[in-house]
């Protein structure tokens, strides 16, 4: 891209960010976007037990609301297993929480059951495990983790109504999931983006009946950018440069949280592409098995391209000197084929010692752990 | 009816390559590349980066089908390099270049922090007892010394 990114944050909230982008790609701009809408995980209701429900309102209808309650999600990433990554057979501490709601009323006055009535209990298994020998997932939960979100000053999420005599009493568990699954694991509630706002670039029309000028009032993005001239030709080879993004959560997560998250997601899917068209990759496997789906187990699907790209590889590290090579280090640990990817998410900072030919001689163990950070100990990633 | 398993979406299956290049028989310096669960986010993205390079003659993405989630990327090179190498170091391009930008956000969002009114330390009240409900600044930036190597 033309000259290095610029970022400008405008305004931030504790759930919310609005930032300038600079520099940067119409499709980058736009991939950051998809991937903060819809690639990031978070915690939400995934299983209703109704034990009783005497209310108004059907079963379904009450367990899809429980399932858009947001819950506090933040470092879910570490703090939390997916259900198909756990070793569990049927959901333990480490993949589930588990959430119960008992209201019953009798009141002669109608009575709300809102997220406050959520809470969050130990589970079938109790709480079998001291937080001393308690999985590593555990110990990087804050001390909320997986509670309904509750703003001081805010509402809390009306849930249904009830009168007397009525009940409602359910059993919950919550999972981690993204959004790509179901919406109710987005963590961001809104995100805007625009760019050109005096559609200079022509990328839509306005449609007007009389002045376009009157029908189409300019946005607050419009000051950032100088008007066109009356008489400006229209540039054809322009392009798109500033992007203005608003990044709104509902709470799961913060606005800060989802941004360094979605980049980081961004860099997870790029580094397993990276890795995927590399050939003889037999190590990285194992270690970052299911990892945000990208991943096989199966170290030998990597022996299986064919090996021409390995010189390629070579040959080229050393024709393009800046751009990163990857390196021969020794792997630090494991050894074979059973090597773990390391968590170290490396980045720009990868070693230029370029040592070419054979591809997959060339990866040291230490850098071929892309992603997620922590995942060194469980090789569990999201 | 047809629509596969939202988590299907995302998940490889057993054994399932997640790239696969197969190289163009007619067209020189030529490569299909097909990616397995991923979708616009990256195809678009990987695709923009290529024909950014100077050596791509041709690069384009497409989803096939809207229920099947995979995406092909074409790429043709002017033979100074192959198509894998050229997708690969577009890869590491736009690597580097999100690398760049997460520390810009950072810096920005210590900042915002600085700044004091509305940062990530606001997050108190009844819930949060104190501690921060949601890990601003806490979560991430633990683990992330990348630089351990």
């Amino acid at each position: 891209m033309d000259g290095a990114a610029i970022v400008r944050i405008r305004e931030l909230k504790k759930d919310s960010v609005n930032f300038v982008l600079e520099n940067v790609d119409l499709a980058f701009a736009n991939s950051l976007r998809r991937v903060v809408m819809a690639d990031i995980p978070s915690i939400a209701i995934d299983m209703v037990e109704i034990d009783a429900n005497t209310t108004v309102l059907p079963d379904e209808f009450i367990a899809h609301r429980l399932g858009m309650v947001p819950l506090i999600s933040a470092n879910c990433d570490d703090a939390m297993r997916y259900t198909r990554d756990c070793t569990c057979p049927a959901g333990c501490p480490i993949c589930s929480i588990w959430l119960q709601l008992s209201v019953t009323c009798t009141d002669d006055r109608t009575i709300d059951v809102t997220s406050d009535n959520l809470e969050v209990v130990p589970g079938p298994f109790g709480m079998s495990m001291s937080m001393d020998d308690a999985p590593e997932e555990l110990t990087k939960r804050g001390p909320y983790f997986g509670h309904p979100v509750n703003e001081p000053g805010a509402q809390p999420v009306l849930l249904c109504k009830i009168r007397k005599g009525q009940e409602l009493k359910l059993r919950c568990v919550a999972r981690k999931g993204i959004a790509k699954e179901h919406a109710k694991w987005s963590p961001c509630s809104a995100v805007s983006f625009e760019y050109d706002p005096h559609n200079k670039l022509r990328h839509t029309t306005h449609w007007f009946e009389v002045d376009e000028r009157a029908e189409w009032p300019l946005g607050p993005n419009a000051e950032e950018e100088e008007a066109p001239r009356e008489d400006q030709p229209f540039d054809f080879n322009a392009k798109p440069n500033k992007f203005y993004m608003e990044v709104e959560t509902d709470g799961s997560l913060g606005a800060q949280e989802v941004i360094m998250k979605g980049l980081a997601e961004l860099q997870t899917k790029l580094a397993n592409l990276i890795l995927g068209i590399k050939p003889d990759l037999d190590m990285i496997a194992g270690g970052d098995g299911q990892a945000a789906g990208a991943w096989g187990t199966d170290g030998g699907n990597w022996n299986a391209s064919e090996p021409a790209a390995g010189g390629a590889w070579g040959a080229a590290t050393a024709q393009d000197a800046t751009s990163p090579a990857w390196a021969n280090t020794a792997p630090p640990f494991g050894g074979g084929s059973s090597r773990r990817g390391a968590a170290s998410p490396g980045r720009a900072a990868w070693s230029s010692s370029p040592t070419g030919g054979g591809g997959g001689g060339g990866w040291g163990g230490a850098q071929t752990g892309w992603g997620s950070p922590n995942r060194e100990t469980n090789g569990w990633a999201t | 009816m047809n629509a596969i398993n939202r988590h299907e979406l995302f998940v490889l299956d057993e054994g399932e390559n997640p790239v696969e290049v197969t190289e163009d028989t007619k067209i020189p310096n030529a490569a299909t590349i097909r990616i397995a669960k991923q979708d616009h986010t990256l195809g678009n993205m990987v695709r923009a980066q290529l024909l950014s390079m100077p050596s791509v003659l041709f690069a384009g993405y497409k989803v096939p089908h809207p229920l099947q989630p995979y995406f092909i990327i074409k790429v043709q090179t002017d033979g100074t390099i192959t198509p894998q190498f050229a997708l690969e170091t577009a890869c590491n391009d736009l690597i580097k270049m999100v690398g760049d930008l997460e520390v810009k956000f950072k810096r920005e969002f210590a900042f915002k922090d600085a700044d004091g009114a509305t940062g990530s330390n606001a997050a108190g009240g009844p819930t949060a007892g104190g501690d921060d409900p949601y890990g601003g600044g806490g979560g991430w930036s633990e683990g992330k010394d990348y630089l351990d190597f």
